[in-house]
């Protein structure tokens, strides 16, 4: 959402004072994560270096491109295809109607200008979670959503298979669990973004805490909160791998499968079902926000004649997001929805087991995962017996024997010091996060750098709907050349976001051999994809006017000076977001087999070495609370100034 | 007038949630009788259409002895099949050797092992290499480890759960070699299953690759020829059907008599071709417990 700027005097005043070193501070805060990244991991570009490893390389991709042409398209596939297509859908479609509710209801809970509102504490004190019972109740929830999300949801699926068993389902509640988690934070976060000046007359006229959200913060936050819950759906229901691995099938774990095994005529095909459930998704996403766009001034917006249609927009909107909901119900319990080769059958019923007492007991299984293992006793606490016997076998941390504190200025030291720190198993899990975050940081930058460029094609505003702003009338040719650059520009966003990440890292690993590059760059790409999308949507969504008064005679310079500057917090918003997710995807591109955090971690969840597996999860919890509160921290540094 | 609608909300969520979990489930309450329906699940170490097309054939090779609709569900990772045998949510699992003995240490006396094929008792694993990687056969696993020496290859497993594909290749390594996978090759991968790890080895993705028999001697010869066996391990204890004992002597009896039977039926000869096995022979869980042992001792497993 975009900002009035504010005219009075004081605030002119203290604008001008201020200098903008915290730009400054940014800049040079992320130029040291990059130099930090390369530093603290292993970049091994010897793929693209080594003549020989690029030569195979190169061999490799034309092979798998020329195969990529030739798709499987027998009846038998297909219809295969199509089954698991309408799996996915149905069980990604149950997964978010069930988040969404969810996580509204937790974004009540975790939104600050919701729960708090008003208060008398300023700067540090907000910082304080005993302040009030509100804020404590606040930070509960935002505890609870960053746990829901930090967790992979193939862990969920497998945690939920101890509660109801087997079947899609229960990969539909995962993927619900953890997109709850996502969707609150960036509820509560968008609701937190508004200024509190914009529904204070709300607060003036009594409204209660949630009057304030229906009337005031609500509205204002409605189209920002539409976008990303549509997007949000679109990404379930591509990414929905977790329906397989716990016996529900879908699109994603057969590619997941196929690209493993090379068989690319099959994952052609497969990837079209998949881009074909994109694009409707997309198709039908836009659909809804056309029927619900509320502006009237918008050029985009329906101009219906009679007052019936006009009043029946909104109602044909929320009934076709109904329909979808319904029929993904419909499927899973009544519809024909067998697995290929396997008759259909209720997967409803396996509810029932969440409202009884027995299934949860089963969560006892899971017990020891919370239990994380800390390995006190290397550092020379906890049991004071195993203490002695870790002693004499020499595998406590002993930091200063052979350097002392103050001889830190040799570089030696530091050597050392870090192999004694190496024998405690937790440093070796803080150190494990490196290379997930190493792959996130340059990914999402090159990501974020890239979208901002692609937006300018990408949006409707300035390619197609120009003249509503800029005043001219161009021949059918300049509107055809930038209809071109739009669909090109659409073109590539639709491609790099509707293949899922996880397909980019198989391909990059292909190119370039397991490892950080192959991980990054598909991070980039995927960001690239995700971000242009949300990021020229948010530029469309300023009412042309705004264009208008500032309009100078190039569309390039309105995109970069008008546009750019009032989209910028929405888009530093998505981006962080987006690199918190990337990190949860690096951790996840760990399980396929570029190391780091998320190998160690499945590693020991898979061998139920569930207190070290919990150690590991503690990490990403912790790195997922981390990065959510420096984005939030950020906000309300710009707030002030 | 908020409050005033808040209490009775809550009372009516409340007596709602108590008329519900007031129920009992169907499930338990059947325990002690013959249950309705027997889900049967495996570890994921091949296609999934392949394990659901045989092991669909199992399932209704049982169902047609045992009288009770049988299920295979598949499932694409190897803890969510284990969590399902052992916290009651599938009734007969098909398992390696290492998930057995981690199904063992959750479940004790719970878990009961069935039946076996008559190669499980006697299962090798292969070592194979790229054909053009020029690696020659090697007589044992030291002799590997020095001939890596400073060539930069790279190694892939199937599972990290797999027996034939991560832990008794690994272990025969260290033990031979005296040194972790990990410090001899460049990278060690774990590919997720065995076929995939013949594909990557074949195709030049990895050096070598560890995995087992039967996956390796159904395979296509072109990809034979690409991925030659380089190293055959010894024998060791593999895969069975471990079952819970909740389901009770009667019906455990005659699931293992059904497994003894499979030869018999058209359905299951199928199903024993693609599992390279002549038929189904007794086992016990006290022929795992090597494993069980090994895990609890803590053995380095890489990770």
């Amino acid at each position: 959402m975009y900002r009035d700027i504010d005219l009075s005097s004081s605030s002119l005043n203290r604008y001008a004072e201020k200098r903008p070193w915290k730009h400054w501070a940014a800049i040079v805060t992320i130029a040291v994560l990059v130099i930090a990244a390369f530093y603290a991991a292993e970049w091994d570009f010897s793929s693209l270096t080594n003549p020989d490893d690029r030569k195979i390389a190169f061999a490799r991709m034309l092979a798998w491109l020329t195969t990529f042409s030739s798709p499987d398209f027998s009846p038998e596939f297909l219809k295969h295809c199509w089954a698991l297509t309408l799996q996915t859908l149905s069980a990604a479609t149950l997964g978010i109607t069930l988040a969404v509710i969810l996580a509204t209801l937790l974004a009540l809970g975790s939104s600050r200008s919701v729960i708090i509102g008003e208060e008398k504490a300023q700067g540090w004190m907000r910082f304080i979670a005993f302040r009030s019972p509100s804020a404590l109740l606040c930070s509960l929830c935002r505890l609870v959503q960053d746990i829901l999300r930090a967790i992979p949801d193939f862990v969920w699926a497998v945690i939920l298979v101890a509660v109801i068993g087997l079947g899609p389902l229960t990969g539909a509640l995962a993927l619900a669990l953890n997109i709850t988690g996502i969707l609150a934070k960036v509820y509560s976060e968008v609701w937190d973004n508004i200024e509190e000046r914009s529904y204070e007359q709300v607060r003036i006229l009594g409204g209660g805490r949630l009057a304030t959200l229906f009337y005031g913060i609500g509205p204002l936050a409605a189209r920002t909160i539409q976008s990303f819950t549509l997007m949000r759906a679109e990404c379930a229901i591509r990414n929905a791998a977790v329906i397989g691995a716990v016996g529900g099938g879908g699109l994603g774990a057969d590619i997941w499968y196929q690209i493993q095994f090379g068989a690319w005529p099959k994952v052609t095909t497969l990837m079209i079902f998949t881009l074909a459930l994109t694009l409707s998704a997309d198709l039908a996403s836009n659909f809804i926000r056309r029927q619900l766009r509320s502006d009237p001034n918008h050029p985009r917006v329906i101009k219906s004649k009679s007052i019936h249609a006009q009043v029946a927009r909104p109602y044909i909107g929320i009934l076709f997001a109904l329909s979808i909901a319904f029929w993904s119900v419909w499927f899973m319990g009544y519809g024909d929805n067998a697995p290929p080769g396997q008759q259909s059958r209720n997967y409803l019923e396996p509810a029932i087991k969440l409202v009884s007492t027995d299934s949860w007991k089963n969560l006892s299984f899971f017990e020891r995962l919370v239990k994380p293992d800390f390995d006190l006793e290397t550092i020379g606490l906890g049991d004071q017996v195993k203490v002695k016997e870790f002693k004499k076998e020499s595998r406590t941390v002993d930091l200063f024997s052979s350097y002392r504190p103050w001889e830190f200025w040799k570089p030696s030291a530091w050597v050392d010091w870090e192999q004694e720190m190496q024998k405690w198993f937790v440093w070796r899990v803080i150190k494990s996060s490196a290379i997930p975050l190493a792959m996130a940081i340059v990914g999402t930058l090159l990501g974020v750098i890239g979208a901002i460029l692609l937006s300018y094609p990408h949006s409707l505003a300035f390619m197609l709907e120009s003249s509503q702003f800029t005043g001219e009338t161009h021949p059918w040719w300049i509107r055809g050349l930038r209809f071109g650059q739009l669909a090109v520009a659409k073109g590539l966003g639709l491609v790099s976001r509707g293949v899922p990440d996880v397909m980019w890292a198989f391909l990059f690993i292909a190119f370039f051999g397991p490892g950080l590059v192959a991980g990054t760059l598909a991070i980039a790409i995927h960001s690239l994809g995700v971000l242009v999308r949300v990021f020229s949507e948010s530029v469309d969504n300023i009412p042309y006017r705004r264009f208008e008064q500032a309009f100078m005679g190039a569309r390039m310079s309105c995109y970069g000076y008008t546009a750019g500057p009032i989209c910028w917090r929405d888009w530093m918003t998505y981006s962080f977001f987006q690199f918190e997710s990337n990190v949860r995807t690096a951790v996840v591109f760990g399980i396929v087999g570029i190391g780091g955090l998320g190998f160690f971690f499945t590693f020991n969840f898979e061998w139920f070495r569930l207190e070290k597996a919990g150690t590991y999860l503690l990490m990403i919890i912790a790195l997922t609370i981390i990065i959510d509160r420096i984005s939030r921290a950020l906000n309300l540094a710009r707030k002030s100034c | 007038m908020r409050r005033s609608l808040l209490v009775p909300m809550v009372i009516i969520c409340l007596i709602f949630g108590l008329s519900i979990s007031g129920k009992t489930n169907p499930r338990q309450s059947l325990a002690a009788e013959r249950p309705q329906k027997l889900v049967m699940t495996a570890i994921p170490d091949d296609s999934a259409e392949n394990m659901r097309e045989f092991f669909g054939l199992i399932a209704k090779h049982i169902e047609n002895t045992v009288g009770i609709p049988t299920e295979y569900v598949h499932v694409s990772n190897y803890a969510a099949s284990v969590t399902a045998l052992a916290t009651g949510q599938a009734d007969l699992a098909w398992f390696g050797a290492v998930t057995t003995a981690q199904a063992y240490i959750m479940m004790e006396d719970e878990l009961e092992v069935v039946a076996a094929r008559d190669i499980d008792k006697g299962f090798i694993g292969y070592f194979i290499a790229n054909a053009d990687a020029n690696i020659p056969e090697v007589s044992d696993l030291a002799e590997l480890a020095e001939l890596a020496q400073g060539k930069n290859w790279t190694f892939t497993f199937g599972s990290k759960s797999s027996t034939s594909s991560h832990l008794m290749p690994r272990s025969f390594f260290t033990d031979q070699s005296g040194k972790n996978p990990e410090e001899i090759f460049r990278t060690v991968a774990y590919s997720g299953s065995h076929d995939v790890v013949l594909q990557k080895v074949a195709n030049g993705e990895f050096h070598l690759g560890a995995l087992g028999q039967p996956p390796y001697d159904r395979a296509s010869d072109n990809l034979k020829e690409k991925a030659p066996i380089i190293y055959t391990t010894p024998k060791f204890t593999n895969y069975n059907f471990s079952t819970r004992k909740a389901l009770g002597r009667e019906l455990i009896d005659e699931i293992h008599a059904a497994l003894m039977t499979l030869h018999e039926s058209p359905e299951g000869k199928k199903a024993l071709e693609y599992l390279g096995s002549e038929g189904f022979v007794d086992a016990d869980m006290s022929e795992w417990m090597g494993y069980v042992n090994l895990i609890r001792s803590g053995i380095d497993i890489g990770g």
